[in-house]
């Protein structure tokens, strides 16, 4: 039998982590474990160990499980400039880098931003992976990934024999992710910039996952800008998503984030005045990755689903813990089910199921149409 | 697309109902509209022999029509009957169709030219009516109102429109709705308030990439404008051409997304090779944000060529350089000096102070109707210096001494030719 690539994905209790390694579990040739502080809530096929990255033991766990990628998204987002944020965030990366090569692995996966190039006057409508991080550090998010990502360059020199692979996100926008253009979309008071309209740059969810595990998969060292085809004024994104911005001055925006402090929105005042895109060339020629979504169809689906929630009437809390209740017994009946079928030794590779499969292709053909 | 289309088919509507003979309200009685309805239908299935007196009479105006029917021979007058006769059925049977249906009415329409007629008298009323024609005929009246009132909604549907997003945009954030939109603006510039004339447009490529580097003045950068609209207007390919903004501007609100939606772009070497090498027309303005706040004395003479960012995009691309001279912007408004502190206050590079501005307000804004003259000299090429020239400083530097010579002269050039500001 010939062995499997094992797949370690940490963070696997959060979303991007539990996307992703659900993804990696429908892989035939991999074996994937999971990692995090506590239990995923519907990682019924994974290997799941409980603990924390930072545990100085993770060099014997690498070694001992013959871990051969990494996949590191385990990662606090805070809107403040947090030391708990940064601890986790940073010191963590670090820990987690030196010890995949102390243990000898032989990938890493970082999801990083292309917000941290930072949005500013002299921008180039185009940025390149190499251009400077000029992100404003008022940001938690955004200072801890700065940081990350200048202790890669330190890292890839030190440590040559670890390919890394750091995947540079656009604004993420997705039915389930609660991103900051997400929070921005839903919130109706959110305001922007009166006399601004920079050009922004979105990439799916189910884009961001398909990124990951592409990367996973093939041998892909470097960094790269993933975001979909088709940047578009701000002004049109508000209007197709169907959100009213209220359209503040300039001066006064930037004193209210003074006084209120960086949560005063879910994004910097910065985004909503300069351009910060990334440049897709790398993407297309050296990573060869096609996102599946437009910028424009990823919007269309967040409004349409946006209207299609607003118009359902809320349930009352009896009715969401029926629900709830509902979602747990067909969870056990499922794992039972497994249990009695397959044997729960060996994580069981599921199949997706054959409706997704076949949305996917159809999303693919709207795709290969359009980009003709 | 279904818009205007409506509107120029009712227009047409109103127009001929305008030219009817009278003797037609005579049979349908209230059904001026059905006689209207009907004619355009006639119109359009275009019935009976008789066509030769339908053309006839069909485009004369009102009254005139009245009198040569009267003097017509009686083979046309039976061809008019029959038609009338023809047109007649036809009301009845639309009638029998839609019996609900009645006219719009014009509250007090008849009340005011009843009114009109008791003051003037019944027989001036009817000269006036002669002399003004269509302009006292009330169809004339819902005729404009109707077309004023598509005009508006779709003025609104596209201001709805484009408040949910349903536009389109390049890649670089340029909407060719807005393009069209102040295109007249600066038609009306470029034609009638500084009536430039533009030489050497036989120079610009009618495809592919050029780079043209222009002398920067006029305290507001009109100039970059003005040299797109002589090759949108004036060049047989009409091309669009790329601005390159000095950085500054994206700081401004209104203006940047404004530039932006226009094609232009923040002057960067990255931006500039990128637009080159998908052949596109580049302008450039090396002496920036210096040039354009020059001082009235230093008029026409360049300042320093920026770092040469220029000369390694076109190195790189090996675009040609067209140099460019903008004769007549630098008196558009007469900078006599410039104050630092409110320039440092308000965040500006520079503040000007000219004889109007800032002592009249806005209206020491408004430009003076210099005549413009744009020369486009003989282009200089930048291939041939073989891969990697962009990296070798001193060619970089010759280069850039030579464009700058090159536009200088043009300058000289027209200067010495030019007698007077405002007449060229």
């Amino acid at each position: 039998m010939i062995e499997k690539r094992v797949v370690l994905v940490d963070g696997v209790a959060g979303y991007w982590g539990g996307r992703v390694a659900e993804r990696l579990l429908t892989e035939p040739d991999l074996h994937v474990i999971g990692l995090d502080t506590k239990p995923p809530q519907q990682g019924s096929g994974i290997d799941f160990i409980q603990a924390d990255m930072r545990n100085t033991l993770l060099v014997e766990l690498l070694k001992e499980e013959k871990v051969h990628t990494y996949v590191h998204l385990a990662f606090l987002d805070s809107k403040r400039p947090s030391e708990t944020a940064f601890e986790f965030n940073v010191m963590g990366t670090m820990k987690v880098l030196s010890a995949c090569a102390e243990a000898g692995v032989k990938r890493v996966i970082l999801k990083s931003s292309t917000l941290i190039y930072g949005a500013q006057p002299g921008n180039s409508a185009f940025l390149r992976e190499d251009h400077p991080l000029n992100a404003k550090r008022n940001f938690g998010a955004l200072r801890d990934l700065i940081e990350i990502e200048n202790f890669c360059t330190g890292f890839r020199s030190q440590s040559p024999e670890v390919q890394l692979t750091v995947l540079r996100f656009a604004h993420i926008l997705g039915p389930t992710v609660d991103s900051p253009l997400v929070q921005f979309l839903r919130d109706d008071t959110a305001p922007m910039l009166l006399g601004f309209d920079p050009v922004v740059q979105i990439v799916h969810e189910e884009d961001v996952v398909n990124a990951l595990v592409y990367a996973t998969i093939y041998d892909v060292p470097g960094t790269y800008n993933i975001a979909a085809q088709g940047a578009m004024p701000l002004s049109k994104l508000t209007g197709l998503a169907g959100k009213f911005a209220v359209p503040v001055f300039h001066p006064i925006a930037y004193l209210g984030e003074s006084f209120l402090g960086s949560q005063f929105t879910p994004i910097d005042f910065d985004y909503f005045r300069y351009s910060c895109v990334g440049d897709l060339q790398r993407m297309r020629d050296d990573l060869e990755f096609k996102p599946a979504y437009l910028a424009e169809d990823a919007v269309r689906e967040f409004a349409a689903l946006r209207k299609h929630i607003a118009e359902t009437p809320a349930l009352t809390p009896q009715e969401a813990e029926e629900e709830r209740l509902r979602a747990v017994i067909e969870r056990r009946k499922n794992i039972r089910q497994q249990v009695t079928s397959g044997g729960p030794s060996r994580p069981q590779p599921r199949g997706r199921p054959e409706a997704d499969i076949v949305a996917e292709s159809a999303d693919n053909n709207l795709y290969e149409e359009k980009s003709q | 697309m279904t818009e205007p289309k409506k509107i120029t088919r009712r227009r047409t509507r109103t127009r001929s109902a305008g030219a009817v003979p009278v003797e037609l309200k005579a049979p349908s009685g209230d059904g001026e509209g059905k006689v209207k309805k009907a004619l355009a239908s006639i119109a359009e299935i275009s019935v009976s022999p008789p066509e030769p007196s339908v053309e006839k009479t069909m485009p004369e105006p009102n009254g005139s029509s009245v009198a040569a029917a009267s003097e017509q021979e009686s083979p046309v007058d039976q061809l008019q009957q029959q038609l009338v006769q023809e047109l007649n059925d036809l009301i009845n049977r639309l009638k029998e169709l839609s019996p609900a249906f009645s006219p719009p009415q014009i509250p007090g329409a008849q009340g005011l030219i009843e009114a009109a007629q008791g003051i003037v008298g019944k027989t001036n009323f009817e000269k006036i009516r002669s002399v003004a024609g269509d302009l006292l005929d009330i169809d004339t009246w819902k005729g404009a109102w109707f077309i004023a009132n598509q005009t508006a909604q779709f003025q609104a549907n596209t201001l709805q429109r484009r408040l949910h997003g349903e536009y389109e945009t390049d890649e670089w954030g340029m909407d060719l709705e807005v393009l069209e939109a102040v295109a007249p603006f600066f038609e009306f510039l470029y034609r009638k308030y500084w009536r430039v004339t533009t030489t050497g447009l036989e120079r610009v490529p009618g495809t592919g990439r050029a780079l043209f580097v222009v002398n920067h003045s006029g305290q507001l950068p009109f100039d970059g404008a003005m040299l797109a609209s002589a090759i949108r207007l004036e060049h047989p390919n009409n091309r669009l051409v790329r601005t390159m903004f000095a950085s500054w501007f994206p700081t401004l609100p209104f203006v940047s997304p404004l530039f932006v939606k226009c094609g232009q772009v923040t002057a960067t070497e990255d931006n500039g090779i990128r637009l080159l090498e998908n052949d596109e027309l580049v302008s450039v303005f090396p002496e920036g944000i210096k040039g354009v706040g020059k001082l009235y004395k230093d008029r026409y003479q360049l300042v320093r060529f920026g770092r040469g960012g220029f000369i390694r995009m076109a190195l790189k691309t090996q675009t040609p350089i067209l140099p460019v001279a903008v004769v007549g912007a630098e008196e558009t408004y007469m900078s006599l000096a410039k104050s630092d502190l409110i320039a440092k206050i308000i965040g500006f590079p520079y503040f000007p102070i000219t004889p109007t501005f800032p002592w009249l307000g806005l209206l020491g804004v408004i430009p003076m109707p210099t005549k413009w003259s744009i020369d486009i000299g003989e282009p200089i090429p930048m291939d041939g210096y073989g891969p990697k020239a962009d990296q070798n400083l001193m060619l970089v530097s010759q280069l850039t001494d030579q464009v700058r010579g090159a536009v200088q002269k043009l300058i000289n050039d027209r200067l010495a030719q030019r007698k007077s500001v405002f007449r060229g």
